[in-house]
């Protein structure tokens, strides 16, 4: 599904040059429930954002389902981004003018999707998840586990086969962290892709591989016993 | 989405309720100005569209060389001789009439009154297709018929339909209504005119006027009357630049041998740009002015929002960060932004039209005009004005939070980047610029308009009962105010009289060429002419500075144009230099050369010098001038009152005296600084506008700045915590943060400054020698006061950042 081949990703400023990502080579498949780990600085955010088609690498080979996109442009990117990717991110990125369900909402909204589908798909994926009765809240009136769910829910209702999570449990308590974690599983259960970044080694136990990154390189890369 | 963008802007709007209400109110005040402002100027340039035929009528106007009142070049009006010739030698037109305004005695019953008459040739009613409400256009060729208006003969009659009823005209012709005509809309010029009361109520045929006065239906080659008309009646088939052919044609052919130097022809224009020459005359481009200042207000209310939209949209980042994630391309992010300045500039127009009508009826009252705001007509421009408002305001901030690339945006790398920082300074620099421009203006003019009014006191103003005597016709008229005289004087509340062609401020005036030597005159300076009894420069302490007075004892002192002789003239000091003479007392016994009215030449002797006083109109401009004593030309008396007696009785008394001397004509009379505040009004009005004007531009401004401040402030509370744990002083912070406020501030007024500069000299100009020296000086003070305001208005807010707690400082990120 996606292959990355000697990428690499550069950052320079006027007089440092880092490097964040070192010729690395990946490959994720469909189905898979990949935790990329390592720690701070190691690269694990930048890889994420590459994969989800935000930034561009600065050398190397990245295939998208078989497409070479490492130099495809903001827009192009951003029309395969749409279709294809659900992004969960650590501070949930909820917009405190938008309910619950106008935040989940606004995944279809730039999608094309006619009013009455999104109000159908839009209540289904609140069921789903559980937060239904939570509807008309609004963000800051929601726990953090709560608004993590309306963020997972905004990443699948538009269906896309990849769900990116950068470090989704960080900013929850351990018990509802444990409750996203298996909202995930459950996902990946049913057929989604997720790439997960994290620091805890519990929540990564919850996917099936895990790749370790130290300066910008894979350390291991590593399938869970089953 | 649409819906969804308004969700989003509308929840935006309420969350960020202080920044709502200083936009919204910003915005209110903006667009109320703005559309006010076009609709003033609108109205004043669409009179006249409701009459039949308005875009075929034009009105014969003249192009003078130099300076006419206020320094126009044009002038709405014509000689008097100009319509017959059209009429007799430019074929094709429809019709041609003039219509002239003339001040005279009308007996209504037991009363008699002054009243502004028009006299009209019949075609007038042929061109302006009035609504009768009986008679028809047919009476004009009656020389003894006489016009109203619906509401003139009910005040008179007490019924519209007066026909038959008889009104005297200067006590010798009497003339009958035969027509009454519904009255003249407001916005019409025949209503219109910032000085003199002239509504269109009276209206008799010219031919009339040639019975009672000296005035020749043929008319005269020469002199104007700034309120007479002359209007063309042009075929829809002929155009204005056939017509100004034939005009200037006309001229070349009836020209006299000097006239190029004054007169350069005639110019022929629309109907409706008739009104707009009461701005004309007073030499004051009052439209576009209007137009200007408020454009600049509303720039001024744009640039508030797009500074505060820029800084509060920072805020916002995230938001945008994750749509371009889930795939929202730039042109839908840029449209969502525009939504909520769209939303705002929407609600402010509607606070705006609230203002409007409450505005409209106090600005029609206090005026005197008829503005209407029909929304009808004017939806589509109040649409158009609010969605480009939304636009221009919504676009840089919707740019600016748009461009970065999602991952910028999420990790709001905006809010720390400096970048955009100059454009905001530079908006808020322009914003200060413009509205210290607009202060240092207002107080430039208004420091001027003291000056003239404190010039005015030169002459005893408010102790000088002036009475008018022009429209008096009498075969005794000479003895009858001798009389007059003699007995005012005698009034114990009276210390002095004295009959002259004019008093101080009158705008009428008439000028010669005068010379040294005899052959010089046709191309010798203007020098202006006053026909003066010697008590005159008695009755307003006018110094000799050389030589004597007019003495009725001798001879040829006594001017009379009508007689070849070499008479005895005064001059004032600038005539002096102007003639040439090196000081006033070189200038005595010295012969003059002028032309009198039958090109002869004429010979005077200075016999005296008087000191240069201010005569002439609102801008108290000095001139060259020459007296001669000539009692036939004498049309006004000035009485001068004691000081401290009561002015009630006083011209109680005068008014006495009248009645027995010349009981066949009211009395016509006012104080001497009515006169001159009849025209001094118009430029209390023009800088009170002005300073209306400047303090909304700066009060929005201000607000503008408090609001940026705020956001600034608060963006710089990391900034602050750091300094502060590092040990800055509250004093050292409230310093620097100032600075950086205040900079732009400082810029702008580096700007501002000289470009105030420049256009108060030019407004100043026109005063030329009575203008205030303390141009420079004034203007720095308007910069400080722009300076201190600001600070006002940002200390605050600085000194609650500079105070507050580091450690909350620093938990803020």
């Amino acid at each position: 599904m996606l292959k990355l081949e000697n990428l690499t990703k550069v950052y320079r400023t006027q007089e440092v040059e880092t490097v964040a990502l070192n010729a690395i080579n990946v490959s994720v498949n469909r189905g898979d429930f990949v935790a990329v780990m390592g720690p701070s600085g190691c690269g694990k955010s930048t890889l994420l954002n590459v994969v989800g088609l935000l930034d561009q690498p600065t050398g190397g080979h990245y295939y998208f389902f078989d497409e070479d996109v490492a130099g495809y442009s903001e827009a192009q990117r951003s029309e395969l981004r749409k279709r294809n990717i659900g992004f969960i991110f650590q501070s949930f990125n909820l917009i405190d003018e938008l309910n619950v369900a106008e935040n989940i909402e606004l995944a279809l909204l730039y999608q094309n999707v006619s009013r009455g589908e999104r109000r159908d798909r839009v209540g289904e994926v609140m069921d789903r998840m559980g937060i239904g009765h939570r509807a008309q809240h609004m963000p800051g009136q929601l726990s953090g586990g709560q608004q993590q769910r309306v963020a997972v829910a905004r990443a699948v209702v538009a269906g896309q086969p990849l769900i990116l999570a950068d470090e989704p449990t960080g900013n929850l308590d351990s018990a509802h962290g444990h409750e996203v974690m298996e909202l995930l599983r459950s996902l990946n259960e049913e057929g989604s892709t997720i790439v997960m970044v994290t620091h805890s080694q519990a929540h990564a136990d919850h996917a099936k591989r895990t790749i370790n990154l130290l300066d910008g390189q894979v350390v291991t890369d590593a399938l869970r016993a089953a | 989405m649409l819906l969804n963008y308004l969700i989003i802007a509308i929840r935006t709007l309420r969350r960020n309720a202080s920044y709502t209400v200083i936009n919204l109110f910003s915005f209110v005040l903006g667009l109320t100005i703005f559309v006010l402002g076009g609709l003033i100027v609108k109205y004043e340039q669409t009179h006249d569209l409701f009459f039949e035929n308005s875009d075929r009528i034009y009105t014969v106007g003249m192009v003078f060389k130099g300076e006419g009142i206020g320094g126009s070049s044009r002038d709405i009006t014509t000689y008097s001789a100009v319509g017959p010739l059209i009429d007799a030698e430019v074929g094709d037109l429809e019709a041609v009439a003039r219509v002239l305004i003339r001040p005279r005695v009308l007996t209504i019953g037991d009363e008699k009154i002054n009243q502004a008459v028009r006299f009209a040739d019949p075609a007038f009613l042929q061109i302006f297709k009035f609504e009768f409400i009986a008679g028809d256009a047919s009476v004009l060729h009656d020389p003894s018929s006489m016009i109203l208006t619906e509401s003139t003969a009910l005040r008179h009659f007490g019924r519209a339909d007066a026909l038959g009823e008889t009104i005297t005209l200067d006590n010798q012709l009497d003339l009958r209504v035969a027509a009454v005509i519904r009255d003249v809309p407001t916005n019409s010029h025949f209503n219109s005119s910032l000085v003199f009361d002239n509504d269109f109520e009276f209206l008799a045929p010219l031919s009339a006027l040639s019975m009672v006065s000296s005035f020749n239906i043929e008319g005269r080659w020469g002199g104007i009357w700034s309120w007479d008309h002359t209007y063309v009646l042009l075929p829809a088939t002929l155009d204005v630049t056939w017509l100004d052919a034939q005009l200037g044609a006309l001229f070349d052919r009836h020209k006299r041998p000097d006239e190029d130097e004054m007169a350069l022809g005639f110019y022929a224009s629309p109907l409706v740009e008739a009104n707009l020459s009461i701005f004309q005359n007073i030499g004051i481009p009052v439209t576009s002015i209007i137009q200007l200042l408020s454009l600049l207000v509303l720039v001024i209310v744009c640039v508030n929002y797009t500074n505060l939209a820029t800084a509060q949209a920072l805020g916002r980042s995230r938001e945008v960060g994750l749509r371009k994630t889930m795939g929202a391309s730039r042109v839908q992010l840029l449209a969502q932004f525009q939504v909520e300045s769209l939303v705002i500039t929407s609600v402010g127009m509607l606070g705006a039209l609230a203002c409007l009508e409450l505005l409209i009826p106090a600005y029609n009252k206090v005026t005197g005009r008829a503005l209407v705001l029909s929304y009808a007509s004017e939806l589509p421009t109040l649409i158009l004005t609010a969605v480009l408002v939304g636009l221009a305001a919504g676009a840089y901030p919707a740019w600016v939070i748009t461009r970065s690339s999602p991952i910028a945006a999420l990790r709001d790398e905006n809010r720390q980047g400096r970048q955009g920082a100059w454009v905001r300074s530079l908006m808020l620099g322009a914003q200060f610029a413009i509205s210290a421009f607009m202060l240092a203006l207002v107080v430039v003019v208004y420091a001027q308009n003291l000056k003239v009014e404190e010039s005015s006191y030169v002459f005893p103003r408010d102790e000088t009962y002036a009475l008018q005597l022009s429209s008096l016709k009498m075969d005794d008229k000479q003895s009858r105010l001798e009389t007059l005289s003699r007995e005012l004087e005698a009034l114990p509340e009276v210390d002095g009289v004295a009959l002259a062609s004019t008093v101080p401020f009158a705008t009428k005036w008439s000028a010669t060429r005068l010379a040294r030597d005899k052959d010089g005159s046709d191309t010798a300076p203007q020098i202006n002419q006053l026909y003066v009894a010697p008590e005159f420069v008695e009755l307003y302490d006018i110094e000799i500075l050389a030589g004597r007075n007019f003495n009725r004892d001798i001879n040829s002192d006594r001017h009379r144009s009508d007689e070849p002789g070499i008479y005895n003239v005064l001059i004032n000091e600038l005539a002096v230099s102007t003639l040439g003479f090196d000081s006033p007392q070189s200038a005595l016994g010295q012969r003059i050369y002028g032309k009198d009215d039958d090109k002869e030449t004429t010979e005077m002797v200075v016999v005296g010098v008087l000191a240069t006083l201010p005569h002439l109109g609102q801008v108290n401009l000095l001139r060259p001038q020459v007296f001669f004593m000539e009692p036939e030309k004498y049309s006004d008396l000035s009485i001068r009152l004691r000081a401290g007696g009561s002015m009630l009785e006083a011209v109680e008394a005068i008014e006495e005296v009248w009645e027995q001397v010349i009981p066949e004509y009211p009395i016509s009379g006012k104080f001497l600084s009515d006169v001159f505040l009849q025209l001094f009004n118009i430029l209390t009005v023009a800088s009170a506008s002005l300073a209306g004007f400047a303090s909304v531009a700066l009060l929005l401004a201000l607000v503008g700045l408090f609001g940026v401040t705020a956001f600034m402030a608060a963006q710089r509370t990391k900034e602050i915590g750091i300094r502060k744990s590092l040990g800055a002083s509250t004093a050292s912070l409230v310093g620097l943060m100032l600075w950086r406020f205040l900079r732009p501030v400082l810029l702008a007024l580096a700007l501002a400054l000289p470009c105030a500069f420049i256009a108060t000299s030019l407004y100043l100009d026109i005063f030329s020698e009575d203008r205030i020296t303390t141009q420079v000086p004034i203007l720095v003070l308007a910069g400080l006061t722009s300076i201190l305001l600001a600070v006002l208005t940002v200390g605050g807010r600085v000194l609650k950042v500079a105070r507050s707690n580091p450690v909350l400082a620093l938990r803020h990120e």
